[in-house]
């Protein structure tokens, strides 16, 4: 057992850390699938899965792992960070919606139930009036519609349960916000990062195709894509995420200018230290903060993004995101407006809430700023 | 004698954090004297500076507060007068010039636009008059071409050169106290000499009293009149600078100038002070040099030391003294 | 080593090029350093003395070619390693190790204090982690400080105590040389005190060499057995520490020592230089000094002096003296 223990060891240290392996054999192995998938078998993996798998491995791995190798550090900023109210309410909402999207659906009805009787049904403690066609006496007739207990916030015009949508897109809103904003910032992280640290005309190279990158229109790539292939949420992602790393690598770059004249790599360099020891010990865990904040403020913008898409009818429409209840509920905001309204408010607290956690981690990070 | 133009009674400046209450200056007594240059010694930490921004008003609040003590300037005291009186005061009556000259001066305007408006606010004179002192300021602390370099910005003056600019703003309004903050510590050893030699050469022409804020002591031996010597937000000892240079009372004061390198020779080791500061949240008790210090009796970490005077004019801080008189009298 | 000299420097040079211009045209060179050639005896410490801009940092810096040289030679026990490669200047950093001034800068505020000393064991070989931590225990309480201090982080720590890992951190390869750049202008007098003798006591218990970069001149006076004065990007004056601080000849040298503060002896009126340090892109013409020198010879406008011996090892880059 040890035997087996102590060879990989030294496979490990041979590759440059047991982390490195571990994260070797997970490319290796989702893309033997990837190929397989593609070319032999049918669908084994969702794309969406593959996107987690990779994504979490890595986010494991080099951001959750190290946090809690420095436990002490990472306890000394959170305490830093609860003393802001309004980021510690930003966190309690995002746990529940974490836990809404995870549980909710166990609890609610399915969101695409069609139901024409019970259409239009407004949430609780409101009624409507409503103006009905009644073919038997050929006129339209004013009808309460009451609220009931079975749909508590309401229904839309196609009958399908308000609550439930809003706990469907709870999810696709964390997912779309997570996956693609994981896919941006890894890939923002490393070129930001090799640009600042190899300098002169690598530098230059990765920078003007960070230019090219920023003005690409996204939008008609998106456009293009959903023509091609269909709207599908997991190509959404990607093209969000592919498209989105610029803002992130231009921050990253000049973090790390200025971390790389700090005396700290001089030292290390003094030492002995090769470049990509450099990079990975001592550039990207000083920038591991930069990047948190960059992604805690950038969910609500791939969040909005994507409703912004489903509203003008880009989304998939195999998936009920709140972008697509608004636009469900758009047509008729004077009379159910409650179909509108709650997704609306949805986003809006949640983008609020991201918004207020990025900057408690800012401020909490920021060595200046006496806490 | 002169009369005591500044006179400090029991200061008391306070920082109200969350990890606890900073006693960043803790009963801080002193004088300034008319025409005399007092100089303010101590290492970081000890108050020194929070003492210059209390006397002018400029402490952050929250969180920080001056809690107790009076400041008498003119016999007015300046803790109990309008921000409104305070800022007329500011640049008119006592002036600053801080450390860092480059983070005090405005980089979008020209030094002599800096100095103008100084002027303008407080004595109310038009725009060819008011360039015309700028350019007469600049002339006194030894700016060379002082009209070309009046329409200089910062960043197109060397280090020396900033720092002269500095002190030309604060001295604009003519004022009766000058309080300089560490104004050489930063600079090499040949600029430090320029501008110690500004000081002097103002001191010489102008009727100004001098707080000079410092904890480089070979600075303190030359342009000093009186010293008084800080620790850990209190005061340690007070006198005439060659008296204390020369006879130091307090443990502190002579470990710390006993630390200093000595230019004229080289000793096999320095002495150094075990040790470090003690945290000005949670400070010990009784005396708060005490754990530091080599002489350390039972009360020193039971009571404050009290006031003792050892010399004309000089006070000391420190049980060891406890009751001598300055003739030697128990 | 010849002569016992661990480091022998000759006419070294580092110039950072200056572009400009639509089309990045080369305009100039910031000459940081330019031609200084001095020698380090085995166990002694040599004090590099200056005033900002001199290139004194940068000099130490290229000695360790963290900066590369434009030109000139660094003979390092015999060997010249400015012609090292990648894999044999590694083996260098066993030899030659630097102390930085800055206590709020040169260490990483991610790593504790123990993965900062003990990075550099880790980069030349030690995997063991038991072994590793070991060391780091003793260079941590050779440097006054304890074993428990390793899990800290440097914000934990005041400025004397990270100037102590900061030393332990270039300790612990066992050097014989090492490059103090301003290692106690950031502290305070008294815990200057105790880096001092810390370095001092170090030097005697494991037979260290300095190259000790400071602007204080007390400082200087305290540590060095000889002392060389730069100004913009040359050394000017070398002698004994003794010579250079009771018989300097140097103008610059005699101008730094009477601007030192301090009551004046009335008969040696100060000497104030006029005007500041030239730009190091466009120094002065002859005698980078002429500009401000209160000795000035009209030849000292048209030709550079040379540093010569003008009898004893005393070394100076002056028209004023004959070698």
């Amino acid at each position: 057992m040890t035997n087996r223990l102590n060879r990989v060891k030294s496979v490990a240290r041979k590759v440059g850390g047991i982390r490195r392996l571990i994260l070797i054999l997970m490319a290796v192995s989702l893309g033997t699938t990837a190929l397989l998938d593609f070319f032999v078998v049918e669908k084994i993996f969702g794309p969406l899965v593959y996107l987690y798998i990779a994504l979490s491995t890595i986010v494991g791995l080099y951001v959750i792992y190290p946090l809690y190798a420095g436990r002490r550090l990472t306890k000394y900023y959170w305490v830093r960070v609860k003393r802001n109210r309004l980021a510690v309410w930003g966190l309690g909402f995002i746990l529940f919606l974490i836990l809404l999207a995870l549980i909710g659906p166990f609890f609610t009805a399915d969101p695409t139930a069609v139901s024409f009787e019970e259409k239009n049904i407004p949430p609780l403690g409101f009624t409507i009036e409503e103006s009905v066609y009644e073919p038997e006496t050929e006129q339209f007739i004013a009808k309460t519609i009451t609220a009931t207990g079975e749909h508590p916030l309401g229904t839309d015009n196609k009958g399908r349960d308000l609550l439930a949508m809003i706990v469907s897109g709870a999810g696709v809103s964390l997912q779309v916000g997570l996956l693609a904003t994981g896919i941006a910032l890894t890939i923002g992280t490393l070129i930001g990062v090799m640009s600042a640290y190899l300098g002169g005309k690598m530098d230059n190279i990765l920078m003007r195709l960070t230019d090219v990158m920023m003005a690409f229109p996204f939008f008609l790539l998106l456009v293009f894509i959903v023509f091609i292939f269909g709207p599908n949420l997991a190509f959404i992602v990607l093209v969000i995420g592919l498209t989105g790393w610029t803002g992130a690598a231009r921050l990253i770059r000049s973090q790390t200018l200025s971390l790389r004249t700090r005396e700290f790599v001089m030292a290390s360099k003094a030492l002995g230290a090769s470049d990509s020891r450099i990079i990975l010990a001592h550039l990207v865990p000083n920038v591991i903060s930069l990047i948190i904040v960059m992604a805690t403020l950038s969910i609500p913008g791939v969040i909005l993004a994507e409703a912004a898409l489903s509203f003008i009818g880009l989304g998939d429409p195999n998936v009920t995101s709140w972008g697509m209840v608004l636009r469900a509920g758009q047509q008729s905001l004077d009379t159910t407006w409650w179909v509108a309204v709650v997704p609306g408010v949805m986003l809006f607290l949640t983008v609020l809430a991201f918004n207020f956690v990025g900057d408690g981690l800012r401020d909490a990070f920021d060595p200046r700023s006496a806490l | 004698m002169e009369k005591p133009i500044l006179r400090i009674r029991n200061l008391k400046t306070y920082f109200f954090t969350r990890r606890g209450t900073v006693r960043a200056v803790d009963g801080v007594d002193f004088d300034l004297l008319k025409g005399e240059c007092l100089c303010l010694v101590g290492e970081s930490g000890c108050g020194k500076t929070v003492t210059a921004l209390s006397i002018l008003g400029l402490i952050d609040s929250p969180p920080g507060r001056v809690v107790d003590g009076e400041i008498y300037y003119d016999n007015v005291n300046l803790l109990k007068c309008s921000p409104e009186q305070m800022r007329r005061l500011r640049g008119k009556e006592i002036a600053m010039v801080f450390q860092d000259a480059q983070s005090a001066l405005n980089p979008v305007f020209t030094i002599g636009d800096q100095i103008a408006e100084q002027v303008k606010l407080h004595l109310g004179v038009g725009g060819g008059e008011a360039r015309q002192r700028a350019v007469d300021l600049l002339g006194e602390v030894g700016i060379p071409s002082p009209e070309k370099e009046v329409d200089y910005y910062p960043h197109q003056l060397s280090g020396g050169m900033k720092q002269r600019a500095m002190i030309a703003m604060s001295l604009s309004c003519d004022p009766q106290v000058l309080i300089a903050d560490e104004p050489t510590t930063a600079v090499d050893v040949t600029i430090k000499a320029q501008i110690l030699d500004v000081f002097q050469r103002l001191r010489e022409t102008r009727q100004m009293s001098l707080l000079f804020i410092t904890h480089e002591l070979g600075v303190v031996s030359e342009i000093g009149d009186r010293m008084v010597v800080m620790y850990a937000g209190r005061l340690a000892e007070a006198a005439a600078v060659t008296e204390l240079l020369g006879d130091p009372k307090h443990p502190y004061t002579a470990g710390l100038i006993k630390c200093v390198p000595d230019i004229t020779k080289t000793r096999d080791r320095l002495e150094s002070i075990p040790g470090t500061v003690p945290s000005l949240i949670d400070p010990p008790r009784g005396c708060l040099f005490h754990p530091r210090c080599d002489q350390a009796m039972a009360i020193c970490s039971q009571e404050k030391p009290p006031l003792t005077m050892v010399g004309k004019g000089h006070t000391v801080f420190c049980h060891l003294y406890n009751g001598i008189k300055g003739n030697g009298e128990q | 080593m010849v002569n016992n000299k661990l480091l022998e420097v000759k006419d070294l040079k580092k110039y950072y090029p200056v572009t400009g211009g639509l089309l990045a045209r080369h305009l100039g060179d910031v000459r940081a350093v330019d031609g200084v050639s001095f020698y380090i005896k085995e166990g002694e410490a040599l004090g590099l003395v200056g005033e900002s801009g001199c290139g004194k940092s940068t000099l130490g810096r290229t000695i360790l070619r963290l900066e590369e040289p434009t030109h000139g030679e660094i003979i390092y026990r015999g060997m010249d390693i400015t012609k090292l490669d990648k894999k044999e200047l590694r083996g260098l950093r066993k030899e030659i190790q630097i102390i930085f001034q800055d206590p709020q800068s040169f260490l990483d505020p991610r790593m504790t204090v123990g993965q900062s000393i003990g990075e550099a064991l880790l980069i030349h070989g030690v995997k063991d982690d038991e072994e590793r931590a070991q060391r780091v225990t003793e260079t941590l309480e050779r440097v006054g400080l304890e074993g428990q201090h390793a899990l800290g982080y440097p914000h934990e720590f005041s400025s004397g105590q990270r100037q102590r890992i900061g030393i332990g951190r270039a300790l612990i390869l066992n050097p014989k040389l090492i490059i103090a750049d301003e290692p106690v202008s950031a502290l305070d007098v008294s815990i200057q005190a105790q880096i001092l003798n810390l370095m001092l006591d170090l030097k005697e218990e494991f037979g260290l060499s300095y190259l000790f970069i400071a602007h204080d001149l007390s400082v200087i006076r305290q540590v060095s057995h000889r002392v060389a004065v730069m100004y913009l990007g040359k050394i000017v004056e070398l002698a004994d520490k003794d010579e250079i601080f009771e018989n300097a000849i140097h103008p610059y040298t005699e101008a730094l020592l009477s601007a030192v503060p301090g009551r004046r002896d009335p008969k040696k009126p100060r000497i104030l230089l006029p005007g500041s340090v030239p730009s190091p892109l466009n120094p002065p013409s002859g005698c980078r000094f002429h500009t401000r020198c209160h000795r000035v010879l009209p030849i000292c406008h048209e030709e550079e002096p040379q540093l010569g011996d003008v009898g004893g090892e005393h070394l100076v880059a002056c028209h004023l003296y004959k070698s």
